[in-house]
């Protein structure tokens, strides 16, 4: 994983309202949370300053009044108080909550359909783990960031205020003291909210540290103890584990530091409103109630300001979060049906459904009004790039027709699987073009062609789920019927009926339960099952034993009949199956011609071919079956 | 839960200290905290609202004031109160500061620890115990199970501290103030902690369920974005939104459902708490007004009681976290609790390293058993990974051993780096005999190279010099060259100093075996071991490593597992392995010509030409 991926979360000092404005926008849609969410934090702030005014109340009653105060007013005003506020607490828990959850559902669904419509070069930059945590912890952040933040900023401003207003309005000077220490406090707060947060951060990145030092010595355990590393092991570990103990102790004392000092800060604003309030007090200016108020109002507004600016915090903390999800949200994909494209499959489209891969009323035309039948495909003058990195395609030219199978042949890193990512519109073309009966295939709906497609990667990748699941990932309406035939054909019926459970068994995460050959062969049954008209397959090499290459040469028969099909071939088998045989060497065809006649040549194809022949019987002999 | 504290006291081991000092702060700042309410109290009742002294008034308010100087001079300088407060605050604070620096200290030093044991212990324990062992699972428990117990070490002992400090020292203070408001004011702080205990108890399995559902969403999402290409192959978008809209609708519903369950927690231990502070007030108030009680006192209780309630409300969830440090500890100690490699036991005393002469590279097997299932009966039942074997190699010979996949070939090189101990019979170097070797020292005589050789996320450099820590540059690079990789090296941009691995370059595999090769190399070993070591490298390089090493003054004992030919022929003699067993040996020229394994891989090579006559004679299959 590239080192930028890692150092995600810079610290901006400074606030982008835009972008939160931006991601307050999807919250402002939810206004049935969000507006009795505003209420109840204004209600809520109301009661909290209420408290200390009732007490006063009271104690200026009984100070006053004597036994003729009124105590069952007292017990009722107090009582009502009291629901009032755990009535809102209950509410805000539930507006912020839902606001927060469904806030969080939504954006994950968004980000999750754009994904689904990105380019496959948006991938190649991007490591799946990296996506993941976008979807997942990214957006839970912010969506409670936004909610959450939001309560607490507009409970926690008007708190203050009615604290304030409360305190100016029992006695303006004594007021005017007390409110004194609010500037320190919001200085002090803010400051050592940010140093939490950083050092907090410090603790993560070393946590992650860790965990990729425990991840590396076991996996490579037998080398540590061929090179008999234990102990430089643990020496450069601890240096790691001791990082981690400075920062955990580091942040351990900013807590433990800011604590006191504000409440110091509280007890000084109380010690001026004794001080102050006491001689006031004491020559009858202000009642004792209002004495003890003064003292006790003068105690609350640490909790405000430090919910404000530890909110405020965290939002300069998640804002690279915000700028990543938002960006991805504003991604345009940049392979996607042309504007014409897309009023011609508008016309077509019935208002429930979703892609369709037929013309509605003439089963000969595609949904975008060309004919359904792929009886060409063109690359002409075809060069490509990736977005970084040198030209890897230039100025190719092929064309194939419906029957042929073409086999690509050549080292690593020529251009093959280039070839077949432009084929199949994964990637389009940086210079010329690529015809479909003639047509750019720009002209053409991507979901059309994409349906037409079978595809057998070298790396199989199977779903979670069942085996039956799996093949009928090809065509989600097919029988059962017709999924065991297309197993059939490939070969795969006979160990799929040896599981335990045939069709129904479960092949684990990625398939893990099943031999890479197994998988191999379930998925030339899916690709099947589809009935492409163009097929694609990046032949495995290695991981496979003799006997399911076997199985699988003799299914590929079925396959290649009648279909347009590009292989990425090592196994002769396959080579000499096919109908042309490109040798593509840094970007270009190097050979070109049957499997005879580039023998003949003595070039390229003939060195490879003998070394792969080579390769191949000693295989076959070491697995004891040549 | 005895057990669990239990454990938790003997994890403390060597840091008790650091918490006894913790704890001596944690009491200190709380004690001098409890004055600056009552100076409140003492300067509202006394100064301001000029009540004389009188046997009613408490003892301990009576002091304070003395310490202040009596009512008539608080009076007068009434500046001294706030001044007392701010200071007593700031004295608390200091304390505060210091438990949590002692605190913080003892818990992660404790985790510091832990993490230190575990990955030590990971190492040394056996090469069985990892074959089984599920990586995702031990870095869960190094990493998670210690951060839950250092959690609990750091904020809930303290927060454990803290309610039982205040609880015997609150006590006693209150009834010392007023014993039937004491009474009052603990009236519903019992019921709330017995309600938040209870709660937590009944809403835990609901936490688990919420992580449950994020865990099936963050599953859903990796599966279709390590599926993606095969998403878009069968362009099934569609039906990826809607699989991928059923976990996340459900993680947003289990969510809100553990939310409601928490709206009715907080805001009903909320009513209670705060009905408490209600109920003070006005029974205060109350007996304000028969004489019994006083307006400072009122401020007072208040004040004790804002100190109080929260933490106290805080005591039923942490008792319910309890269980899941000690699940967590649990799982820590499973893998604490696992033997490391046992030492040689024929040794009566331990064998000093240092006091041992080098090998020379002898080494002599005899009828050599080891079955992979631990504790199957050893010997002769014919289906162990090696059934008999023996054989000899001297010093500065070079051994091939071959075979087909299963044959035995690398349990052999695992049993002579005792990785695994053999079950039967014997191996020796220098007619010493293997199992009374110290591991480490043999280890340290035997350079290996592995067909997929695992390198660390270090720099080419270090990982070269990981042989031997001392190796000069020159070193490193000379064994670079003898490796082959020297040029491949410095054609990377940052040369010896690029970075491999996660956060650096992929090498292919290759190379990988190369840096593999010169790591071994610069080892200097008496012994060297290539498993299949070149198997990615092609042949022309091959052989130039090959020539290099036969270069190479004093030349190691060297064994070879191969498939090549080219590399068979240049080794003074071949085994050949199968089922355990050797079926064949001899030097090329002998094998050449019999019967076996070996011929017929010989013969492929001169069949190429043959078969491409052939070929070129029959059309090829449509």
């Amino acid at each position: 994983m590239p080192a930028h991926f890692q150092t995600e979360d810079e610290f901006h000092s400074r606030l982008d309202t835009g972008l939160w404005w931006k991601i307050f926008g999807r919250a402002l849609r939810m206004k049935r949370y969000l507006v009795p969410l505003f209420i109840t934090a204004v209600i809520i702030a109301v009661c909290d300053a209420a408290f200390a005014q009732i007490t006063r109340w009271v104690i200026d009653g009984v100070v006053r009044d004597g036994a003729s105060a009124p105590f069952r007013t007292y017990v009722v005003v107090y009582g009502v108080a009291t629901t009032v506020l755990c009535v809102g607490i209950w509410v805000f828990i539930e507006m912020a909550g839902n606001l927060s959850n469904r806030l969080a559902h939504d954006i994950r669904r968004d980000c999750f359909d754009q994904l689904q419509a990105l380019e496959f070069a948006f991938f190649d930059t991007r490591p799946v783990g990296w996506l993941i945590t976008r979807l997942t912890s990214d957006c839970d952040r912010l969506a409670r960031i936004i909610a959450w933040g939001f309560l607490d900023i507009v409970w926690g401003i008007c708190y203050v205020l009615m604290i304030a207003a409360s305190l100016l309005w029992m006695n303006w000077r004594l007021g005017l003291i007390v409110i004194g220490i609010v500037p320190p406090l919001a200085v002090i707060s803010k400051l050592f909210q940010k140093k939490m947060l950083l050092s907090a951060r410090e603790i993560r990145k070393y946590n992650s540290q860790i965990t990729a030092a425990y991840n590396e010595s076991i996996q490579g355990v037998r080398t540590t103890k061929t090179l008999v590393r234990e102990r430089d092991n643990l020496g450069e570990f601890q240096q790691l584990s001791a990082r981690m103990l400075d920062a955990s102790v580091l942040n351990a004392r900013q807590n433990a530091l800011y604590f006191p000092i504000v409440a110091t800060l509280g007890s000084l604003a109380a010690g001026l409103a004794l001080w102050r309030g006491g001689y006031l007090a004491a020559s009858d200016a202000i009642s004792l109630g209002t004495l003890v108020a003064f003292i006790n109002f003068a105690g609350q507004f640490f909790n405000p300001i430090n919910q404000l600016a530890q909110r405020l915090t965290e939002m300069q903390g998640a804002q690279a979060a915000g700028e990543r999800v938002m960006g991805l949200l504003a991604t345009e994909p940049r392979i996607r049906d042309s504007e014409a494209v897309r009023d011609r499959l508008a016309q077509f489209r019935s208002p429930d459904s979703g892609i369709r891969h037929r013309h509605p009323d003439q089963p000969a035309l595609a949904p975008d009004g060309h004919p359904a039948k792929i009886e060409t495909i063109e690359f002409r003058n075809v060069s490509f790039k990736y977005d970084t990195g040198p030209t890897v395609l230039h100025d190719f030219n092929l064309t194939v027709r419906a029957g042929e199978t073409i086999a690509l042949v050549g080292p690593s890193g020529g251009g093959k699987s280039t070839i077949v990512s432009l084929v199949c519109r994964f990637y389009e073309p940086t210079g010329g073009q690529i015809l479909i009966n003639g047509v750019d295939y720009r002209e053409r709906s991507l979901a059309w062609l994409q349906s037409q497609l079978g595809i057998v990667l070298q790396t199989p990748h199977l779903f979670k789920g069942t085996v039956r699941e799996n093949i009928r990932y090809g065509r989600l309406d097919a029988t059962n019927a017709e999924v065991e035939a297309a197993a059939r054909l490939v070969n795969a019926h006979e160990f799929i009926l040896q599981m335990e459970q045939g069709y129904d068994s479960p092949v684990g995460e990625g398939g893990n339960r099943l031999s890479t050959g197994q998988r191999q062969l379930v998925s030339f049954a899916r690709a099947l099952l589809a009935r492409p008209q163009l097929f694609v397959m990046d032949e495995a090499t290695s991981s496979i034993d003799t006997e399911t290459e076997q199985l699988i040469q003799r299914g590929l028969e079925t396959i290649f009949a009648g279909r347009i099909s590009f292989v990425i071939a090592h196994r002769l088998s396959t080579i000499r199956r096919a109908d042309r045989i490109l040798v593509i060497t840094k970007g270009r065809i190097e050979e070109a011609g049957t499997h005879a006649e580039l023998l003949q040549n003595r070039g390229h194809y003939y060195e490879l071919y003998t070394s792969q022949f080579r390769r191949e019987r000693e295989e076959a002999v070491l697995e004891g079956t040549g | 839960m005895f057990s669990q504290f239990h454990a938790l006291w003997n994890l403390m081991r060597g840091h008790r200290l650091r918490y006894g000092l913790a704890l001596s702060c944690l009491v200190a700042a709380t004690l001098l905290n409890y004055f600056v309410p009552l100076i409140g109290s003492v300067t509202i009742d006394h100064a301001v609202a000029g009540r004389a002294v009188t046997a009613d008034t408490p003892a301990l308010a009576a002091r304070v004031l003395h310490w202040l100087g009596g009512a008539d001079h608080l009076r007068a300088h009434l500046w001294l109160a706030p001044l007392a407060m701010v200071l007593l605050s700031a004295a608390s604070g200091l304390f505060s500061y210091l438990k949590g620096w002692q605190a913080s200290l003892a818990s992660d030093g404790i985790a510091r620890q832990l993490k230190d044991q575990l990955y030590d212990h990971l190492n040394h324990l056996p090469a069985r115990y990892h074959d089984r062992a599920d990586t995702g699972d031990l870095v869960q428990r190094c990493t998670s199970d210690v951060e839950t117990t250092r959690q609990f070490l750091a904020a809930q002992v303290m927060e454990i501290g803290n309610a039982l400090v205040l609880g015997g020292t609150a006590l006693p203070l209150l009834l010392s103030l007023n014993a039937p408001m004491t009474l009052v004011s603990f009236a519903l702080i019992i019921p709330v902690i017995v309600y938040s205990y209870v709660y937590f108890r009944q809403v835990k399995h609901y936490f688990k369920e919420v992580d449950e559902a994020e865990g099936a969403l963050t599953a859903v999402i990796q599966e279709n974005l390590t599926g993606i290409r095969v998403v878009r192959a069968f362009a099934r978008q569609d039906h990826e939104r809607a699989k991928f809209a059923v976990p996340n609708a459900r993680y947003r519903d289990r969510s809100l459902h553990l939310l409601r369950l928490m709206s009715w927690y907080w805001s009903v231990s909320d009513f209670v708490a705060v009905s408490q502070i209600g109920l003070t007030l006005v029974v205060g108030a109350h007996w304000i007004v028969t004489g019994k009680f006083t307006v400072g006192l009122l401020f007072a209780f208040l004040a004790y009681l804002s100190i109080m309630l929260w933490p106290l409300r805080q005591m039923g969830r942490i008792l319910t976290d309890l269980g899941k440090t000690s699940v967590a500890l649990g799982r820590i100690h499973e893998i604490l609790g696992v033997a490391r490699e046992p030492e040689p036991a024929a040794v009566p005393a331990p064998v000093r390293p240092e006091a041992l002469a080098p090998i020379t590279g002898r080494l002599v097997v005899r009828d050599l058993h080891f079955h992979h299932a631990a504790g199957a009966t050893p010997s002769t039942d014919g289906r162990g990974a090696l059934n008999g074997v023996s054989f000899e190699v001297r010093p500065g010979e070079t051994l091939a051993i071959l075979g087909p996949s299963g044959a035995g070939k690398s349990t052999l090189m695992h049993l002579l780096l005792r990785l695994y101990d053999y079950t039967d019979g014997s191996i020796q170097f220098d007619g010493r005999e293997l199992s009374t070797l110290p591991r480490k020292w043999l280890r340290g005589q035997v350079g290996v190279v592995m067909q997929e050789p695992f390198l660390f996320s270090k720099t080419l450099r270090d990982n070269v010099r990981l042989g031997r820590g001392d190796a000069p540059d020159h070193e490193i690079e000379a064994a670079a060259r003898t490796a082959s990789i020297h040029e491949t090296i410095l054609s990377f941009e940052e040369g010896y100093n690029t970075l491999i691995g996660e956060r650096g370059i992929t090498l292919s595999g290759g190379q990988r075996q190369r840096v593999a090769i010169a790591r071994a190399l610069l080892k200097h070993p008496p012994l060297l071991i290539l498993d299949d070591a070149m198997s990615a490298i092609d042949a022309e390089t091959e052989s130039l490593i090959l020539d290099a090493l036969r270069a190479r003054r004093g030349r190691a004992t060297t064994l070879v597992i191969a498939h090549r030919l080219s590399t068979l022929a240049q080794a003074d003699r071949v085994i050949v392995l199968d089922h355990g067993r050797i079926i064949q040996t001899g030097t090329h020229a002998e094998l050449a010509v019999q019967d076996g394994l070996y011929r017929r891989l010989w013969q492929i090579q001169t069949s190429v030409e043959s078969q491409f006559q052939a070929e070129l004679a029959v059309p090829p299959a449509p």
